[in-house]
């Protein structure tokens, strides 16, 4: 519609003689300017559009007095009187209190009111990004409706929409001017770790559903679309500086410091450049969480077997009975001495997390782009680099210490208004990155093996023992006995080991974890509305080929690298029936070299209703289907949980690893020392992990096949989602809600089970087996009595695989915000988010579908842009319920939190500058985003940002 | 109209943010692993005045000795201990003064100190302070002082079945002595004057075949002969007179209506006081092996000598001295065993059979240099040469190797006869308790069944699997008799079991056992 007016305009100018010329500036209430505006001559077609500065100029064949009227979205339109040549106006606009008229782009990929948007988008504008009362924007969007941040640490932090969710969230897509910023090690996005600085950021929108149709697989649960300025519209020097501290129980009060500065330069109406730099330095939140992970409320002194959340190395565990009998074999104690150990696990004295990293805090980024736009119009070429590197913390399956991480991007795009065509790559490097769950226990074992260790400490059990000690005693002298000589940390002797095992990549004896994967995405869009009237026609494409290269230390690519691809089309088309009735149908193909293609339609409808159009309903209806992500497929990585081995036919073949076998099988079964099992037995010879508990209330009428493992390879997930949704406006109430219900199908999880390291799986029968009557097992063929003596003596290997539930998953859930302007002009804001699912947990116990994700939320904004003078303030506050977190790195509650943020700030346009001074979690009640992470604590800071008013 | 909007519109806002009381609980998502155990019951049985009468277990002996933990961890206190949760009364016991397991009057040791584990082996607790060049731990206990009370638990070591009726015992027994209502008392008439609600009749019948065992058999199998009278101390008891005591205890123990337990007698032999020395420990290497073949035949060749020197046909001579041209072999061998001497055994000597045991107080430097095989001196050896040679030894020289010949002495050793009295007799009086328990309703603990069980497979008792082993199994205490106290705890678990049977009650299913960690396997040497 604007292009057409300017069309016009050129066309009338060129024609005309007698000619009037009008200047003016389009400005907000706070005199700031108001980038274009539409001006346009009442009853005429003539007009212009202000530039980004506000400023516009209006040659007409037209004679005053005539009227002009400016618009722009967001705000009231204005009428000024024309009445004479060369005159110089200064229009104000009143900011409308609608945020229903601000523009997304990412709902259905061109751009449209958000208020007409057919699904479900949250936008955080350049109001929101200014005024959050957060430490940075990234952190504001926990703010809104539907979303949960959950913090790794202090630079990473991942959002979770809809659920089933950990920290890397591999059901969300986080896409930075169209570039996917998945690490493609992970393949997931790190937050903003490798993301974008505050004063470069145009818009951030939010979609919380399946977004699959038009971005392929992995927006499976939503997207993250976030734009940045271009160079030809904002231009010149902006920044800011953040300093404070953060304040946590167990870290104390760190400094904070978070700087970023733009530099944007327009050459010519052809060529514009710009650099982005930012750096943040902190200190990490403490992971202090000391709960038992083995026994309800267990301690170092109370449980044995001890395994703390936050401590590593206490997985190092053994049954000392079957080391006494190992012991026995070796003559280091007398033959049946093994009667005087008790058959009970120990564990290895492990560290806490706090010794095992400097919770060094680092993010710096830097990005660069060049745009040429050869005609001077909407045409443009452009090279986008980036490049993050930084040090942090991510919980996966288990706790990393990511230590000068960095990774990469490098886009080609060739685009105007109605295409684009893009490739880019992505590829990382682990750096100095290290895992702290195998360096504790490989920590140790440099000191003292874990043989040694447990041998030390049976044998000293036994002497206490025999010297009079009662169980507890003997324990205590074995510990004390075994642990004589222990790395202290602090000493260098404790630092040099650590030195050694954090940079040895093998997992068997260190902890460094190397990768240099990379992603290859090309993508392309046509969209034919300026072609076609009857209908908006959007077709689309997208090619991607990762190549993971971990080295063995995360994929099961110690020998060589796994590459593999995805192709996806899609085409969209859109038409407005009567005005009122705005109708969308989408269609996405999606083909992975591994399984078959498959197609993901999306139909919504939205329609305006109310006399002023102040209402609008929507409805939709999507199938998405989302290829297993690259861990899915191809992981194959030991954890305390069991060792992850990803679902793809070839991949449990290439991680082989020798396991060694309980003396008392060796004694009594016949069996080797150690067996080799390659981890493809958790998928063709396993039995399910709750087997252990299961087995106890067999019912001797039955074959226990419900007892089988053997998980089937994995395939992709398929989810339907009804999502209903209303926007509107009443009296100056402002509502915003919706609806959704998801059914997963297929659905993408981790299965336990154990693979024992004899007896075949194909034989199992329990059929005649009565748990009450042990010596019924008698009865059983030979390798059902084998793979129940392997349980029994512990001679398994726990798996996690990754499969497809055979239950159906629905999840379902429902978000109301409400904003509104209270007492004048003070912003308030609430939402309400439900979220819960539904699993059958019983018939399918496990699976562990990971819902992650805090039945009640309920959040709220109040603040003042402009409360006096150039003066704000903005407070938020959320309330979250308790949830249970599953993850392979463990399972536990995380328990419900208040959090207060606040800000207020101060704005001082002859400096072009702005203060904020601001706190986070302002109650100072640390609480934790999730099972096994630091205790958030406060942030206190100060930040000037500059030029970016 | 307008302004009444706009406040309910707040009041509105205000209800979400106040309406979620009813949000989740931590609680419904942590997973409670621990089952729930049925509540207890308590059966038939009452708990509320408990007496305990038997011999050394049911005092608690331990390591060769009584002392005061060792009673702490005695069965019947640890029963007593569990049944104060179901209105079980107070439970007394004849506690020792010390925990040196010593008695002694006026400096005279009168019953020795406990047994330690002294890094290699069982040795008394004096002997190990002795070897550390310290003095042992002053013996405080003086059995001639009378405890002048009664006690819950009439344990009184060394009791046979026939001491526990008999007038005056306590003179006898010093154990029985310093607890003894009065000087003529009896052990059951000072358990039933207490009038017991329940009672627990262990290992009767235990010390009626004991001594006779660890005599080595040197005791006379009274089978058959009723009067006790006439019984030396290591006799094993005729099952008859056992029968009979056995009857007259439970007919009082019973007279108020008192529930109860009794146990059986195990196959003593199977504890590691008669297994520890394995029969067959005599390895010789090849050379010794030949050597000793070697002196054996020379044994059967001067032997015919001897015989056919008395006039006995020549033939008949060889076929009987044969017998003890016994042959050794590389490795492990049988020891020799000194037999009474029979027409058909004219020297009285043997091989040990498969199944005959060895008593753990038989003195093993002196297996080493020969006791069980031969003591061969230079001068045997020099005979032995001359008959290498082809030579003919005279007279003396052939009684000299005779006289080298080393059996085993009676005393320490189980023979097969020996062995059989001790397990019929043990059978005929577990057969009595058997049918003694059935017809007063008693409940019944198989000790035998469970002692077999240790002794093959072992006995579960919490995470720990108990054996025979001496000092390693865990069961069995350092005398290779008595039990641990964690054998102690297995067993008291035993007896809950047995009432859970009889009376109704379900202290196992609801957790009210002993638990195996509670319970140590040996007392430290400075345990004062």
């Amino acid at each position: 519609m604007r292009k057409l007016i300017l069309f016009s305009f050129l066309i009338c100018g060129a024609l005309g003689f007698s000619q009037t010329t009008i200047k003016g500036k389009v400005v907000d209430q706070d005199d700031q300017p108001v980038p274009s505006a539409n001006v346009v001559i009442v009853g005429k077609a003539e007009g212009t559009v202000a530039d980004f500065d506000g400023n516009f100029v209006l040659t007409t064949s037209e004679t005053p007095p005539f009227k002009l009227k400016i618009t722009s979205i967001g705000y009231a339109e204005a009428v000024i009187d024309v009445i004479a040549n060369n005159q110089n106006l200064t229009v104000k606009l009143e900011e409308t209190t609608s945020i229903l008229d601000e523009v997304v782009i990412s709902a259905s990929r061109t751009p449209e009111r958000i208020f007409e948007s057919p699904v479900t988008v949250e936008r955080f504008g350049l109001k929101e990004i200014k005024n959050t009362a957060s430490a940075d924007f990234y952190d504001g969007l926990e703010n809104l409706k539907g979303v949960d941040i959950n913090t790794n640490s202090l630079t990473f932090k991942s959002i979770n929409t809809r659920g089933f969710a950990s920290f890397g969230n591999n059901r969300f897509m986080q896409l930075v001017d169209g570039m996917d910023n998945s690490a493609p090690a992970l393949n997931f996005p790190l937050g903003n770790l490798v993301g974008m600085i505050e004063t470069d950021v145009l818009s951030v929108e939010l979609l919380p559903g399946a977004a699959s149709a038009l971005y392929g697989a992995n927006a499976f649960n939503g997207i993250l679309f976030m734009r940045s300025k271009s160079p030809f519209d904002f231009t010149g020097l902006s920044g800011y500086v953040k300093r404070g501290i953060t304040s946590q129980k167990e870290a104390g009060d760190n400094p904070y410091t978070d700087f970023g500065i733009r530099a944007a330069h327009k050459f010519s109406d052809k060529f514009a450049g710009k650099v982005n730099f930012g750096v943040l330095t902190g200190t990490d939140w403490f992971a202090t969480n000391y709960d038992d992970k083995n026994m309800s409320g267990g301690s170092r002194e109370t449980n044995l077997d001890y395994d703390g959340v936050n401590v590593y190395g206490d997985n190092a565990r053994a049954n000392i009975k079957d080391v006494a009998l190992a012991l026995e074999s070796m003559s280091i104690l007398p033959a049946g001495a093994n009667a005087l150990v008790p058959s009970a696990f120990v564990s290895r004295t492990g560290y806490a997390e706090r010794d095992l990293t400097d919770y060094k805090a680092e993010s710096v980024k830097a990005d660069w782009g060049l745009y040429y736009r050869p005609w001077e119009n909407d045409f443009e070429i452009a090279y986008v680099g980036k490049v993050g590197t930084g040090s942090t913390i991510y919980q996966g399956a288990q706790r990393y210490a990511i230590d000068d991480f960095s990774m990469q991007q490098h886009k080609m795009e060739i685009k105007n208004d109605n295409f684009f065509i893009r490739g880019y790559i992505n590829s990382d490097d682990a750096g100095n990155s290290y895992v702290m769950d195998v360096a504790g226990p490989n920590l140790l074992a440099a000191w003292k093996p874990h043989s040694t260790w447990f041998g030390e400490y049976t044998g000293a059990y036994v002497q206490a023992t025999l010297g009079g000690a009662t169980d507890a005693q003997a324990h205590a002298v074995a510990r004390q006995t075994a642990e004589t000589g222990r790395l202290e940390p602090g000493t260098p002797e404790f630092q040099n080991a650590f030195d050694a095992v954090t940079s040895d990549t093998s997992f068997l004896t260190g902890s460094k974890f190397r990768d240099n994967s990379k992603i290859y995405h090309a993508d392309a869009n046509y969209n034919f509305s300026h072609l076609t009237d009857f209908a908006e026609i959007q077709v689309g494409g997208s090619y991607r080929t990762y190549k993971l290269n971990s080295y063995g230390t995360i994929y099961t690519d110690a020998e060589s690298s796994i590459p593999y691809s995805e192709i996806g089309m899609y085409t969209q088309i859109q038409k407005t029936v009567l005005e009122k009735l705005k109708l969308t149908g989408s269609l996405r193909y999606d083909k992975s070299e591994l399984f078959d293609g498959f197609f993901s339609p999306r139909i919504s409808a939205g329609y305006t209703i109310g006399e002023e159009g102040n209402h609008n309903i929507r409805a939709s209806y999507q199938t998405g289907f989302r290829n297993p992500n690259t861990q899915d497929l191809y992981i194959g990585l030991e954890t305390a949980l069991g060792t992850l081995i990803g679902g793809a036919d070839d991949n449990g073949d290439r991680y082989v690893r020798d396991y060694g076998i309980s003396q008392f099988a060796q004694n009594n079964l016949g069996q080797p020392a150690s067996v080799s099992q390659a981890a493809s037995a958790a998928y063709n010879n396993s039995m399910a992990a709750s087997i252990a508990t299961g087995l106890a209330s067999h019912n001797p009428a039955n074959n226990g096949s419900e007892f089988i493992g053997n998980p089937d390879d994995i395939k992709p997930e398929q989810v339907t989602s009804f999502e209903v949704g209303y926007r509107g406006k009443i009296k100056k109430l402002i509502v915003d809600f919706s609806a959704y219900y998801n059914t997963y199908n297929d659905f993408i999880a981790n299965e336990s089970v154990v693979s024992t390291y004899y007896g075949n799986v194909s034989n199992f029968d329990l059929t005649g087996y009565d748990p009450q009557n042990p010596a019924s097992a008698a009865g059983l063929n030979q390798d059902t009595r084998l793979i129940l003596s392997a349980l029994q003596n512990n001679d398994y290997a726990k798996y996690q695989t990754y499969t497809n539930a055979s239950a159906e998953v629905n999840s379902y859930g429902g978000a109301i915000a409400v904003t509104t302007k209270v007492l004048g002009n003070f912003d308030l804001g609430a939402n309400y988010t439900f979220s819960d699912f539904n699993f059958d947990k019983e018939a399918n116990p496990d699976f562990r579908p990971s819902f992650n994700t805090p039945m009640h939320k309920v959040k709220a904004t109040f603040g003042n842009v402009d409360l006096f003078n150039n003066f704000g303030f903005n407070v938020a506050w959320r309330w979250s319920d308790v949830y249970l977190w599953e993850s392979s790195f463990g399972d536990g509650v995380v328990p419900s939190y208040h959090v207060v943020d606040a800000q207020i700030s101060y704005r001082v346009p002859s400096l072009k500058s702005s203060f904020k001074l601001g706190a986070t979690n302002l109650l100072g009640d640390e609480y934790a985003s999730a099972f096994g992470t630091g205790n958030i604590g406060s942030m206190y800071y100060l930040s000037w940002t500059i030029n970016n008013l | 109209m307008k302004r009444y909007i706009m406040n309910t519109k707040y009041i509105w806002l205000l209800a979400i943010f106040l309406s979620f009381s009813a949000c989740n609980d931590e609680s419904d998502f942590i997973d409670e692993e621990e089952v729930e155990l049925p509540t207890f019951t308590t059966g038939s049985a009452n708990f509320s005045k408990y007496v305990a009468l038997g011999a050394s277990f049911t005092a608690g002996y331990t390591d060769g000795a009584l002392f005061k933990a060792a009673q702490e961890n005695s069965f019947p206190n640890t029963l007593s201990k569990i049944f104060i949760n179901v209105s079980g009364g107070t439970f007394t016991q004849p506690l020792m003064a010390d925990n040196t397991g010593a008695m002694a009057t006026n400096g005279n040791v009168v019953v020795p100190y406990r047994l330690v584990f002294n890094g290699s082996g069982p040795q008394r607790l004096n002997d190990f302070y002795a070897d550390l060049g310290a003095p042992a731990p002053t013996i405080t206990t003086d059995p001639t002082v009378n405890l002048g009370n009664t006690f819950n638990n009439v344990g009184v070591p060394g009791a046979k079945s026939f001491h526990v009726t008999f007038p005056g015992y306590g003179t006898l027994n010093p154990y029985f002595g310093r607890m003894a209502t009065s000087a003529s008392a009896t052990m059951l008439g000072d358990a039933a004057s207490q009038n017991p609600t329940f009672f627990t009749l262990s290992e009767l019948g235990g010390n009626d075949v004991l001594s006779y065992a660890t005599s080595g058999g040197t005791g006379v199998d009274q089978t058959g002969n009723p009067n006790a009278a006439e019984y030396g101390a290591n006799d094993i008891t005729d099952s008859g007179l056992f029968g009979a005591v056995l009857n007259g205890i439970v007919a009082q123990l019973t007279t108020n209506g008192a529930k109860g337990v009794v146990t059986n007698v195990p196959y003593i032999t199977t504890l590691p006081h008669f297994t520890t020395v394995p029969n067959n420990a005599l390895v010789l290497d090849a050379a010794t092996a030949a050597n000793l073949t070697g002196f054996y035949q020379a044994v059967a060749g001067i032997f015919t000598q001897v015989l056919i020197g008395q006039g006995a046909d020549p033939a008949d001579a060889q076929v009987l001295a044969a017998q003890y041209a016994i042959s050794f072999n590389e490795g492990a061998n049988r020891f020799l065993i000194d037999v009474p001497v029979t027409a058909t055994n004219p020297l009285g000597f043997r091989q040990m059979t498969e199944k005959e045991l060895l008593l753990l107080t038989i003195d093993q430097d002196a297996l080493a240099s020969g006791y069980g095989s031969a003591v061969i001196t230079p001068e045997v050896l020099q005979v032995l040469g001359k008959l290498q040679q082809g030579g003919t030894p005279t007279q003396e020289e052939g009684a000299l190797v005779l006289g080298a010949v080393s059996g085993i002495d009676d005393y320490n050793a189980l023979d097969t006869d020996e062995l059989s009295a001790i397990k019929e007799a043990t059978d005929a009086y577990n057969a009595t308790i058997a049918s003694v328990a059935t017809e007063n309703d008693l409940a019944l603990v198989d000790l035998n069944a469970i002692l077999q069980q240790a002794a093959t497979t072992g006995i579960k008792f919490g995470d720990f699997t108990l054996t025979t082993n001496l000092v390693t199994g865990g069961l069995v205490s350092l005398d290779g008799i008595h039990l641990t106290a964690r054998g102690y705890g297995a067993m008291a678990n035993e007896f809950l079991k047995a009432i859970d049977a009889t009376y109704g009650s379900n202290f196992v299913a609801s957790g009210n056992v002993a638990n195996a960690y509670d319970y140590p396997t040996n007392y430290s040497a400075t345990l004062q």
